[in-house]
Order: structure tokens, then C-alpha cells, then sequence
């Protein structure tokens, strides 16, 4: 064989090499462009239109900081940024402790533990727009069903949607009806997958149920816990669809959380701007409670280690 | 196995060329994009073409169904008619203005859009389009389509300009009195009226008023024919909210007094549980816009067939209905401005105008239309519309206007809460509650800047 012809062979093979290391990346690359039109781009344009007055439609220019001015100097947006603190932590607690109650007990063999488990996922498989509409039904004070089950027991009808406090617990309870399956199936797959040796050692040893859930199943679940109440977390501030069809954030201001507010701020009020200053504000508390969790994660599975 | 399954198995192992990928990936396409859920409406005809562009509203179904139709029929410029929910497409159309794309020729509106669009010249003044305005549109209708608002207050960038016509009202919306003749032998003529025979009713049998209370617009659409009525305004001539002071605080007194005679959960009412109420016979009066005169007489949904009748919001110092018409206009980006001139002279001749009163028992724009002995034979509602028109008063004409109703909204509904909660006190609540409005919508204006 020639000088050139293994120059030319070596060439190719190179080439071939090359081709074949580039196809992974050029896989990823429909991907990586659409994440960047669809979260990358929004999110460097509403930075930059969180810095911009917006007037008669029109963008008239750099404000600086003035968005983040106005809404710091805003009372109806901190009530709203308290909204959305309360109902996060409600609705959180109440799904996680609920879900684990549920995956505890769908965990043990139980007969018809498939049709169980079909049932309990059920709510999170609506959408949550038809969920807001279901539930309207349901408290609607002239013809839903909550009021004449209340007078059928001797109380007085609670007309939920129509007092601050029954609204926004009325709204909890959707949100917990929704979503303790999403927690549910999540505490039922780690449940599964926990190791049995210790937990059936500490039976042997004669632990009682509740020391062995306390002692083993808790520490050794927290992990799995985390990542379940902080995704449902992050999901929970962002809740829109089921408040807007159900009360548009009131009585007042009772179930206004800052999604609400923003969306009002940005395409009812025409104050873009503002809205995303809003937005990326409440971004930023969510990225701090993503860093304390990842930091708890990582300090957990360090002690379990 | 037949034969047939044994093919299908071997198209099934084998492997996916890429240039059948690419072809059914083509198709598939063509086909998602073929099937859209809103096909559009093409009317053909050989004289050009105009798309318009709405908002999803009952009121429009006419407009939809049969006069884009007939004017593609009449005129041979084809007509394109789209349509999606009010949010989408007050977005859609601002969007499409503002970069001139030229998507759409006429964007049917919700009146308070115009401030905004005419100033951002999102739509084109009618004016520079050489349109011409028929005479027998009633003025208080054709002022909405003005910018700068030819009365009331004015925002300090356009205190000296001279008013323009930039949309064209298309369907007079305004509100209403309805009330049940079993209860009313004749119309009431003040809000006093209405309270004397409410003291009567017993619920939940029959109740004396049925109001809207969510938050925000509902409500205050409940409020602003009692306040206007009182003699209060919601922005005096220097931007400074009207509604606080006695007249306001009487109009939202006199609200909570029907309070007894309310349906328990008004707080959560909009317009579809307000006037279910009504259409099952158990309440004496309520307002409402001009839509509801269109199911008043269903009996698929009414117990109270013909026993509705329509008047002018009471008045007590002067009559206030509040008005919200249905407006169009020509897009900036528009490809055939003057086609989209044409549907709207067109839309708005009184000829075409009597058809939609005599046919449909629209609410009609012009007066010889609302006034026709034939149309108002088969369509009781119509003189009532002219004269709510007539009497009506337009909400503050600024791009804030949404926002200025939000605070109004948010506080009338707190207030309503607590009235209905303490059953007394009403004139301290109803101060405390639109004293606190007031203030909010100052301090705002004055942050928008532009105002004082």
C-alpha cells in the first residue's frame, strides 16, 4: 500500500471517528434548542422586561430597578407573596402527610391493592382547569352539593366560596384532592425500594411498629421525602388554573396568590414590567428553597452514607 | 396468521428509513395543522379579501353566521371571520398590531381596549381612513370609539389633542333593568322602587335583587349604575376618584340594603348564577347587559317566559346604566384597509342595522333600528337599549382603566363581605371600604404618572 493511500485511509478513519463521537451531541442538539426557546429565552426576556416601563402597549424604555421599587412598595403584592407562602405550606404538609398515610397502607399486600392504588391517582389525572370547574360545582352556594351536606348534618351552609377563610381552605382541599397522589405514588416507589434487611432486624429485635417507622422507614425514606416536597413545592406557588376558574383570588384578597396577581399585573393591568419584576422575584425565592433542599439532600444522603 | 398479518409484522420490524421519517414527520404535520380545533370561516368572493378577528361572545354569533357571510355575498370581498376566548385574543390582536403583521384587517374589541390600542396605534384612526360615520348611530355608542374621550377626564399627554374616531361601535352592550312584571305593573323608576317591592319577597322563594359580587369587574358592573344613579362618578374631571364621597357612599349603602333580600352566596355570583335566579322566577329585578335579554324568553331555560321586561337602569338624581360595547377596528398592519373600511360602513349602515334588530334582536347601534315598529314587535328589549344608550355614562378612558376597576372591584367585594356578615352599619362599611379604593387608585395613578 502507497504513502497516500494510508494517508487517505487514516484520514477517513479519523473522520469516521470524529462522525461517530459528534452523534450524541448532535442529538442533543433539537433538545437543547428547544429548552432554550421555550425556558431560556422567556427567561431572559423577562428579566430584561422587568427593567422596561411599558405604557399605551408600548415599551418606553429602561427603568432600572423601578419595577422591583413598585412592587416592593406594593401592599397587595406582598399579601399576595403571604397567600402563596400560606397555601404552599398547607397544601404541601397536608398532601405529604396524607400521602405517606396512603403509600403506608397501599404498601402492605392488601387485596385489591392495583385497584386502589388506579383510584388514588385518578385526581391527579384531570386537568387542572376541569378540576377548578368540578369543584365550582361542588361549593356553587345555589345548586353544588357541599351546602345541602352540611344542612343534611344540622349545620349551617358554609356558601365556601363566598367567605375569605372556608375560601381558602376550600381551595386547599382542591389542591389536596389534586395532587396527594403525585405524593403518593412518590412515598409508594421509595417505600418499595427501601432495603428490608434493617427494617426486618429490628423486628426480630422485638421493635414495635411505630418504633420501627420512627426509627428505620422515616430516616431511611427522607430522602425520597425531600425530593417529593420540594417538586410539589416548586408546583404549589405556581397553582393558577383551579383559582382563577374558582375565585379569580378573592373574597377581597383571601385566595389571591402571586400567580394570580402577576397574571392580572401583566394582561389585565397591560404592566409587563411589573409583572415580571413580580416573577422573577418570586423566581428567586424559589431558587434559594431549591438550594436549601439540594444542600439538605446532599447533607442526608451524607449521613446515610 | 394470514398473510396480511405477516406483512404488517414485517412493516413493523423494519427498521425506519430516514427519508420515510422525514415524510410521515411532513404529513403528520400537514395534518395537525390542517385540523385546527378554530377552522377559520372563509367566505370566497372576487373583490380582495379581509380577515377579521374576535373574541368568543354569544352576542356575536349573527355577526358570524350570517353577516360576514352576506357582505362577502354583497359586496364579493372575501371575508375570514377567527375566533378565540377574550384573554387569547386581546393579546393575539395587540400582539399583531403592534408588529404590523398584518395577520388580521378589523379586530373586534371590548370598548376599553381603545385607549391603549388607539394610543399605541395598535388599530388606525377611522378618521385618516376616510370612514364615514352614519348619522343614525346613537353618540353615546360612537363616543367609545373616540381617542382622545371627547368628555370626562383626559390624560395629560393628550389634554389638547383633538378627538379621533379610531373603532367603530358594532353592537350597543349596555345594561339593563329586567324586572318581572308579575311584581311590577310598570317600570321602576327609581332604585327606591325596586327597594319597596325587594321588602316584600321572602327568601329563598323570591328574592328582591339579584347582584354580581366576585371581585373585580363583577361587582363593581353591580355598583356603577347605583353609584352613576346617585350622582357620584367614578373619576372627576381631574383624575380624583368620585365614588368616596356621600353620593358613592349612599349608591353602596343602598346595595347592602337589599341584603336581606339577596341570595345567600352573592359574594361568589357571576353573571351566570345572578341571573339563574331571575330565569327560575324567585327574583324581582337584577341588571344586567343587554345579552340576557336573549334567554329571558328560552323556555328551555326560563320559567318565566314573557313575564321579563326590560327599562333603562332607575335612576334617583339621573339615570347611569353603565356601557360596554362590542367596537371594531382596522388593524395598523392591516393588507386592505380599505376593505376593512367597507365591511364596517357596511356593518353599521342602517340598513344592515335593522336587519340585525328585526332578525336577531341584536342591540343594534342605530336608533332607527331600535326604534322600528317591526323589530320592536318581535324584540321587546329594543327601546330599552336605546334608552339605557342614551342614558349611559362611560367608565374612566384611560389604558389604567382595568387596574382603576380591579381596586374598586377588590374593595366593593370586601365590603360586601362584611356588610352581609354585620347586617348593620352599612354607611360606615361602605366609607371605610370605598375611602380605601380611593386612596389606592390616587396613589396609583400618580405612580403611572400622566394623571395630575
Amino acid at each position: 500500500m502507497s504513502a497516500t493511500a494510508e494517508t487517505l485511509e487514516g484520514r477517513e478513519s479519523r473522520v469516521r471517528r470524529l462522525r461517530t463521537a459528534a452523534v450524541p451531541y448532535l442529538l442533543l442538539v433539537p433538545a437543547i434548542v428547544a429548552l432554550a426557546g421555550v425556558s431560556l429565552y422567556p427567561t431572559i426576556d423577562g428579566i430584561q422586561a422587568s427593567l422596561h416601563k411599558y405604557r399605551y402597549a408600548l415599551d418606553v424604555g429602561y427603568t432600572g430597578a423601578d419595577n422591583f421599587v413598585a412592587i416592593y412598595n406594593d401592599a397587595v403584592f406582598w399579601t399576595a407573596m403571604a397567600r402563596t407562602v400560606q397555601f404552599t405550606v398547607c397544601t404541601v404538609a397536608i398532601e405529604t402527610l396524607l400521602g405517606l398515610l396512603l403509600a403506608l397502607v397501599v404498601a402492605r399486600e392488601l387485596r385489591f391493592a392495583g385497584l386502589i392504588r388506579v383510584t388514588l391517582i385518578l385526581p391527579m389525572t384531570i386537568a387542572p382547569v376541569v378540576v377548578g370547574v368540578i369543584w365550582r360545582l361542588l361549593y356553587a352556594s345555589d345548586i353544588g352539593v357541599v351546602n345541602p351536606l352540611f344542612e343534611l348534618f344540622g349545620f349551617d351552609a358554609p356558601n365556601v366560596l363566598a367567605h375569605p377563610l372556608t375560601a381558602f381552605l376550600g381551595l386547599v382541599a382542591v389542591d389536596v384532592w389534586e395532587w396527594t397522589p403525585l405524593l403518593f405514588l412518590i412515598i409508594l416507589a421509595g417505600l418499595q425500594s427501601l432495603p428490608q434487611d434493617p427494617i426486618e432486624a429490628a423486628r426480630v429485635d422485638g421493635a414495635s411498629a411505630l418504633q420501627v417507622f420512627f426509627h428505620h422507614t422515616l430516616p431511611l425514606l427522607r430522602p425520597v421525602l425531600l425530593v417529593a416536597v420540594v417538586l410539589r413545592t416548586i408546583d404549589a406557588v405556581g397553582t393558577f388554573d383551579q383559582i382563577y376558574v374558582l375565585t379569580k383570588g378573592g373574597p377581597g384578597t383571601a385566595t389571591q396568590l402571586i400567580s394570580i396577581y402577576a397574571y392580572n399585573t401583566a394582561f389585565l393591568f397591560n404592566q409587563y414590567g411589573r409583572a415580571m419584576a413580580m416573577l422573577i422575584s418570586l423566581l428567586a425565592c424559589l431558587l434559594l428553597l431549591m438550594a436549601v433542599a439540594v444542600h439538605l439532600m446532599r447533607r442526608s444522603s451524607e449521613i446515610a452514607e | 396468521m394470514s398473510d396480511k398479518t405477516k406483512d404488517s409484522r414485517k412493516v413493523f420490524k423494519r427498521p425506519l428509513r430516514r427519508r420515510e421519517f422525514i415524510k410521515g414527520g411532513i404529513a403528520a404535520s400537514a395534518l395537525v395543522a390542517g385540523s385546527a380545533i378554530f377552522a377559520p370561516r372563509i367566505v370566497r368572493g372576487a373583490g380582495g379579501s379581509i380577515t377579521i378577528g374576535s373574541f368568543q361572545d354569544n352576542a356575536m354569533a349573527p355577526f358570524r353566521d350570517y353577516f360576514v357571510k352576506k357582505f362577502a355575498d354583497e359586496t364579493g370581498i372575501a371575508a375570514t371571520y377567527n375566533e378565540t376566548n377574550y384573554d387569547s385574543w386581546y393579546q393575539t390582536c395587540k400582539n399583531d398590531g403592534l408588529n404590523k403583521t398584518g395577520a388580521y384587517d378589523i379586530y373586534v374589541m371590548d370598548d376599553n381596549w381603545v385607549p391603549e390600542f388607539a394610543a399605541g396605534h395598535v388599530v388606525q384612526s377611522l378618521d385618516k381612513l376616510g370612514f364615514k360615520v352614519n348619522a343614525d348611530i346613537l353618540p353615546k355608542g360612537l363616543e367609545m370609539g373616540l381617542w382622545p374621550p371627547k368628555s370626562g377626564a383626559r390624560m395629560k399627554d393628550f389634554a389638547s389633542a383633538t378627538p379621533e374616531l379610531y373603532s367603530i361601535v358594532i353592537i350597543d352592550d349596555v345594561e339593563i333593568l329586567y324586572y318581572n312584571a308579575d311584581y311590577f305593573p310598570t317600570a321602576p323608576e327609581t332604585w327606591d322602587d325596586i327597594f319597596k317591592v325587594a321588602q316584600t319577597t321572602k327568601a329563598p322563594n323570591l328574592y328582591g335583587w339579584s347582584p354580581r359580587g366576585v371581585k373585580g369587574n363583577p361587582i363593581v358592573q353591580t355598583y356603577l349604575p347605583l353609584m352613576n344613579a346617585y350622582g357620584a362618578n367614578f373619576v372627576n374631571a381631574d383624575w380624583s376618584p368620585g365614588f368616596a364621597g356621600p353620593e358613592g357612599v349612599a349608591a353602596l349603602s343602598r346595595l347592602f340594603s337589599f341584603i336581606p333580600y339577596m341570595p345567600d352566596g352573592v359574594v361568589e355570583y357571576d353573571t351566570d348564577q345572578e341571573v339563574q335566579v331571575m330565569l327560575e322566577g324567585k327574583c324581582t329585578a337584577l341588571t344586567e347587559y343587554t345579552g340576557f335579554c336573549q334567554r329571558v324568553d328560552d323556555p328551555a331555560s326560563s320559567k318565566v317566559v314573557g313575564k321579563i321586561k326590560m327599562a333603562a337602569t332607575p335612576k334617583q338624581v339621573k339615570h347611569g346604566p353603565a356601557i360596554g360595547t362590542f367596537i371594531a377596528s382596522v388593524s395598523t398592519g392591516s393588507k386592505n384597509p380599505e376593505g376593512a373600511v367597507q365591511f364596517l360602513e357596511w356593518f353599521t349602515s342602517s340598513k344592515v342595522q335593522l336587519e340585525f334588530a328585526q332578525k336577531y334582536g341584536g342591540a343594534a347601534v342605530t336608533g332607527s333600528a331600535l326604534s322600528d315598529a317591526d323589530a320592536v314587535s318581535k324584540h321587546r328589549w329594543l327601546p330599552a337599549i336605546a334608552d339605557a344608550v342614551n342614558n349611559s355614562v362611560q367608565k374612566p378612558r384611560t389604558p389604567d382603566e382595568p387596574k382603576m376597576e380591579d381596586i374598586l372591584g377588590t374593595h366593593l367585594n370586601m365590603a360586601l363581605v362584611e356588610a352581609i356578615a354585620a347586617k348593620a352599619n352599612y354607611d360606615a362599611i361602605a366609607q371605610k371600604h370605598l375611602q380605601a379604593a380611593a386612596g389606592e387608585i390616587t396613589d396609583y395613578l400618580k405612580q403611572q404618572g400622566g394623571y395630575f
